[in-house]
């Protein structure tokens, strides 16, 4: 390990609501691979985009080779040489790996594009990275691995030194893992500053010298990699206070039936033979980093992705779901992670949004009872406390907690008996977090029955009556709450080293 | 300005059906002054010919239009409707009611066609609304063997059909059109039909997501638009009795821009059948006037085009500034 | 059983990205069993003046085909061509019959006409985020006015062959002796070679595909994506302007009011020929080869005994059925 090449110093940003990064430090020296972890919006993302200029900061200091910067946009932070490979790739699917490399700087031999010196050049790159490519090849033949590999050699074509790795693995394979370790050992070795984010333990070990530990948009600590366990750093992951009582016992009884038995689900390589049961009146927490395959899961039960296997039985009788119509008709509700794409239909009114599954109760010969509509409507307003100034409002003038309600009612009107709800308070305020939480516990008590999918610890040990954890597409463990804790959990959803 | 918009009136009928309605006017005047022929009835009358079939294509589209999607075949659709149907009723003997049924059962089927591939193939609709273009006026070709088709005029046996547009000098069409217009609302406002075609156009994931068969409601509203249509060309046959194989292409911007200039947003969800009718009304005046002051319909060919660019530009940075 | 399944959807991903060459080769052979079919079943087919009206058909269509190739490859359409070929065509034979400007200035006068209506198109979509079809749309309708306002509605006869100022005529159909060849072929086969060469080898052409490929990326790329939107467009007028020049030599009498219809052909010529109705796919050549599939069908249906109206209602469903297996081969590649 060399010199600092970058230091971020006492880092403050804000959002509306929202304290993102408090006062957070982070250096990276040359030649080394420096981790950077923490839950789901521990604020990793916010404070690389501070750095490469898509967020400008509140306050606090950028030093790169020693000298204060401030970039404005990602194109000022790369010709300064500081480069993200993004998880999601901006790849251009049909051009060749050179033509995307070269891109908006193309070599030219009079008006020709001179492909032939790309190629070489891109083939040059290729070798001191000791990748195996063809650089003729279309970019969109690659598999994600390649792909990736692509998006590095770009970087380093930028003459990078300081590469930023945003959850590289998360789409690769084994074999295409190890090569990209190849690739950032070699990096080191060039003194490149490398930062790496990543959930899963066993690859920090493995890659990185150093690990920087954030929580709640805090700084917690850094370690040594080699002089720590995967232990310590969970344990500065999670070693938050939680203000709320978690749940100790479950208040379902052992005995009560099961509702909803999911065998061997399968669908592509984000849900891998998922087995689980839901019983009467119970919220099954579903917990897992982001990745981990939990809103995959939940859409494939709901039908709304094909799925390649498993069997779905719901109060004892196998069904067939093969479409969310399928599901719905099944008594199942999906309240989705994305509101505003797969929620709620934001020309429409909230009258409208909540009688949307449930049309043909409304339906009265060929017209829509309007009177019957509002009055269901109405009365999930009130029994919410959705604040709106009436049902004929359009939904996109409600704020986030009123918008959730309008689609929990949408299911609740439809009466459905199973709801699956994908981060529910994703967005939201305390204050209407709360009275999600309320509701939930009312809805359960009331005989219902709930998955709730949360990447907040606390949620999810406040909530759930027993939970369930997934890690890369497979559930790691289920566990009931009175013997739950945040290590346990964390644990379980971190692959073992 | 804002206190004009926040009036309680002003709100319920829409700002800009209310500016429509001005222009409306503000039009009748102008050509009124340019050509002191065009104040009587009998030009009136003639726009008003024109606004019917006009009109229904306009509505039609409207529904097409709703989901997010277009169809530009509707145009060459009623003339393919006219002259299939009217050449059954002069060559082949069918019936007059047989015929007008035929004629809506051809734009009927035109659009299964047309809702099948978008809805259930994903077929991008312009490619369908190209096809089925020519395909219609092939159709309409080989059917008639490329000869125009006559309809009976109001004096022969078969004539009373063209009652449908004016009796003296009543204009019953008027009355039928309004009478669809409203249909054509209530079927929009206040029907599980309208209320999904219209969701899906805004949201389609999060209608399907509902648990609701969103193909079958895209598809019906290509239907929907079929059906009207295969009425618009009963009223060409009965406004003009004669259709010529080969065309009909001019009708589909004009329809288009009757319903973008009513309101109707080409992004989907949002649809107004009430600014359709006045939109229509609009591009009818302009057409009659367009003759009266001694111009070609080419310039009316222009004006529409302008009309329909700085319509759906409008909605277009509208979107983009609340975003 | 993650690792096995992460290779499996890269080796069915190629049949989308590289599949533009081999449905060349099949549009090539319908080329020929068209050509022999429609041989086989007349004899008066079989005649070399059937290849030369078959020539005749394609120019104006194939030059459509080599730039509307363009806009269709970034995601758009153009379908103001057909009527554009028109009205230009009017506006420069006008100049020519009724204003006494010699031959070459009527050309080019079509031409430039052609490349400021493709501008607007350009300007439409690109800086005024228009879609694409509803803005054409337009332009298609507008220039079906301004043709035949250009023209006072009467049909224009561009100079025939014998008289002055035809020579441009021989551009397309030379003869030599008693025998007439089809010049222009050779025209539009340099043309496609040098499109070709513009749209793989030259920023314009790989800008185009990048938009069409994926427009934020290019965006991200710190690409002047407006500035190449807009070319894609121009490059189509302009060759519906060259398209213009090709029909006015061919039939030499210019009725306005018509080209509505020209479109499809050409646009249905470049989509059977490979271009992808969803953009980023597509070749020059294959769009060549798409525009031979529907002329065979123009001319070769009457020779066996079916109305030429036929070709429209064929080729609407060609086009479909095109798109239809565009669409099949993009979900077999999205199913893992």
């Amino acid at each position: 390990m060399g010199d600092i090449i970058l230091t971020m110093k006492d880092i403050d940003k804000s959002f509306p609501g929202v304290h993102a990064l408090d006062h957070v430090n982070f250096e990276v020296k040359k030649g080394e691979v420096h981790a950077l972890m923490g839950e789901n919006g521990a604020g990793k993302s916010t404070l690389m985009k501070v750095l490469t200029g898509i967020y400008t900061k509140d306050s606090g200091s950028i030093v790169y080779e020693g000298k204060e910067v401030e970039f404005h946009n990602t194109r000022d932070a790369q010709d300064a040489g500081i480069v993200i490979v993004h998880q999601e790739l901006n790849m251009l699917g049909h051009l060749t790996v050179a033509q995307n490399i070269f891109i908006g700087r193309e070599f030219k031999k009079g008006i020709r594009i001179d492909d032939k010196k790309m190629n070489e050049e891109a083939e040059k790159l290729f070798k001191k990275l000791n990748i195996d490519i063809d650089p003729t090849e279309m970019m969109g033949n690659l598999t994600v691995g390649k792909q990736q590999m692509c998006e590095i050699a770009k970087a380093i074509s930028h003459e990078a030194k300081v590469i930023i790795f945003d959850e590289p693995s998360a789409a690769l394979t084994e074999a295409e893992i190890e090569e990209l370790f190849k690739i950032i050992r070699d990096l080191r070795k060039q003194q490149l500053g490398i930062v790496y984010i990543s959930h899963r333990m066993d690859e920090i070990k493995v890659i990185t010298d150093r690990v920087t530990v954030m929580r709640d948009g805090t700084y917690v600590g850094t370690l040594i990699t080699n002089d720590c366990t995967k232990d310590d750093i969970i344990n500065m992951m999670v070693g938050r206070v939680i203000y709320e009582d978690p749940k100790t016992e479950s208040s379902v009884a052992k005995d009560a039936p099961i509702v909803l038995k999911v065998e061997n689900l399968n669908a592509g390589k984000m849900v891998q033979d998922v087995s689980f049961e839901l019983r009467k009146g119970e919220i099954l927490g579903f917990s897992g980093l982001m990745g981990a395959g939990r809103t995959e899961t939940a859409r494939a039960i709901f039908g709304a992705d094909p799925k390649t296997g498993g069997t779905i039985t719901i109060n004892g009788k196998k069904v067939e779901i093969n479409s969310p119509e399928d599901a719905v008709k099944c008594g199942i509700g999906y309240l989705s992670e994305d509101r505003k794409r797969y929620g709620i239909v934001v020309q429409k009114s909230v009258a409208e949004n909540s009688t949307m599954a449930t049309m043909e109760n409304f339906v009265k010969g060929l017209f829509i009872n309007k009177k019957a509509e509002n009055k269901a409507a109405q009365d999930y307003v009130d029994s919410l406390a959705t604040k709106t100034p009436s049902v004929d409002q359009l939904v996109v003038n409600l704020s986030g907690g009123n918008q959730q309600k309008v689609v929990i009612a949408k299911w609740l009107i439809r009466n459905c008996d199973i709801l699956i709800f994908d981060e529910p308070t994703r967005g939201i305020d305390v204050g209407a977090k709360n009275e999600i939480y309320k509701l939930m516990n009312r809805l359960a008590e009331e005989g219902k029955s709930i998955i709730m999918i949360s990447s907040e610890m606390t949620e999810i040990l406040r909530m759930s009556d027993r939970i369930v954890v997934m890690c890369e597409g497979r559930k790691t463990g289920e566990i009931d709450i009175s013997e739950a804790s945040q290590e346990i959990i964390m644990n379980m959803a971190t692959r073992e080293i | 300005m804002e206190k004009i918009k926040q009036n309680p009136i002003v709100k319920k009928i829409g700002i800009n059906r209310i500016v429509l309605c001005g222009v409306l006017i503000l039009m009748y005047a102008i050509f009124c002054m340019l050509s002191p022929k065009f104040a009587g009835i009998q030009r009136i009358m003639s726009a008003l010919n024109y606004a019917y079939f006009l009109g229904f294509l306009s509505l039609g589209v409207t529904f097409v239009i709703a989901t997010g999607g277009i169809d530009f075949s509707i145009g060459p659709v009623m003339f393919c409707s006219a002259l299939v149907s009217g050449y059954c009723l002069t060559k082949y003997g069918v019936p007059l009611v047989l015929s007008l049924l035929i004629s809506v059962l051809v734009g009927c089927l035109f659009g299964v066609f047309n809702g099948y591939f978008v809805a259930y193939w994903t077929v991008p609709p312009f490619i369908i609304s190209m096809a089925s273009m020519n395909i219609a006026k092939g159709l309409a070709s080989v059917f008639t063997k490329t000869q125009s088709v006559s309809w009976p005029q109001s004096v022969d046996a078969n004539g009373w059909y063209r009652n449908f547009v004016k009796m003296g000098n009543f204009p019953v069409g008027l009355v039928i059109f309004l009478v669809f217009a409203v249909i054509c609302s209530i079927i929009l406002n206040q029907t599980k039909a309208g209320r999904y075609i219209l969701s899906l156009g805004s949201n389609k994931e999060a209608v399907r997501l509902s648990g609701v068969n969103v193909k079958k409601w895209e598809m019906l509203a290509y239907i929907i638009c079929g059906i009207l249509v295969g009425i618009a060309a009963i009223f060409y046959v009965a406004a003009y009795t004669t259709v010529q194989p080969g065309y009909g292409d001019s009708y589909n911007n004009e329809a288009i821009a009757g319903c973008v200039m009513g309101g109707t947003s080409m992004a989907g969800g949002l649809a107004s059948i009430s600014g359709t009718v006045i939109g229509v009304f609009i591009i009818a005046l302009l057409q009659e006037g367009i003759l009266a002051i001694g111009f070609s319909k080419d310039y009316q060919l222009i004006i529409t085009g302008i009309i329909v660019i700085v319509a759906v530009y409008t909605d277009v940075a509208t979107r983009r500034r609340k975003n | 059983m993650g690792k096995s399944v992460g290779n499996a959807p890269a080796e069915k991903k190629k049949s989308i990205f590289s599949g533009a060459g081999s449905q060349k080769i099949i549009v090539l052979l319908v080329v020929i069993v068209l050509f022999a079919f429609f041989s086989i079943f007349s004899a008066n087919f079989r005649r070399y003046t059937t290849v030369l009206s078959i020539m005749d058909y394609s120019y104006y269509i194939a030059l459509m085909a080599i730039g509307v190739t363009f806009p269709l490859i970034t995601g758009g359409v153009d379908l103001s061509i057909g009527t554009g070929l028109i009205c230009y065509s009017l506006a420069g034979g006008y100049l020519v019959i009724h204003c006494g400007w010699p031959t070459w200035a009527g050309m080019l006068v079509s031409v430039l006409f052609g490349i400021l209506i493709g501008t607007l198109n350009g300007a439409l979509v690109s800086l005024m985020s228009l879609p694409p079809f509803l803005a054409t749309l337009c332009t298609c309708m507008m220039t079906r006015g301004l043709g035949s306002i250009c023209s006072n509605n009467f049909g224009i006869s561009w100079p025939t062959s014998g008289t002055e100022g035809s020579w441009f005529r021989d551009i397309f159909k030379i003869t030599i002796g008693d025998t007439k060849y089809p010049l222009g072929f050779l025209w539009v086969l340099l043309l496609v070679l040098l499109m070709s060469f513009v749209l793989n080898h030259t920023k314009i052409g790989r800008y185009t595909i990048a938009i069409g490929s994926n427009k934020e990326a290019t965006i991200l790329s710190g690409i002047n994506v407006k500035f190449y939107h807009i070319m894609a467009y121009v490059i189509s007028g302009l060759f519906a302007g060259l398209a213009s020049i090709a029909y006015s030599a061919v039939f030499s009498t210019v009725q306005p009011g018509t080209g509505a219809g020209f479109e499809l052909e050409a646009i249905g010529g470049a989509i059977i020929g490979g271009v992808s109705a969803s953009g980023g796919v597509g070749s020059v050549t294959g769009s060549l080869l798409g525009v031979f599939v529907i002329c065979l069908l123009k001319t070769g249906l009457p020779y066996i005994g079916l109305q030429a109206n036929w070709q429209q209602i064929i080729t609407g469903m060609v086009l479909i059925g095109a798109v239809m297996v565009d669409i099949l081969k993009k979900k077999r590649a999205e199913a893992v």
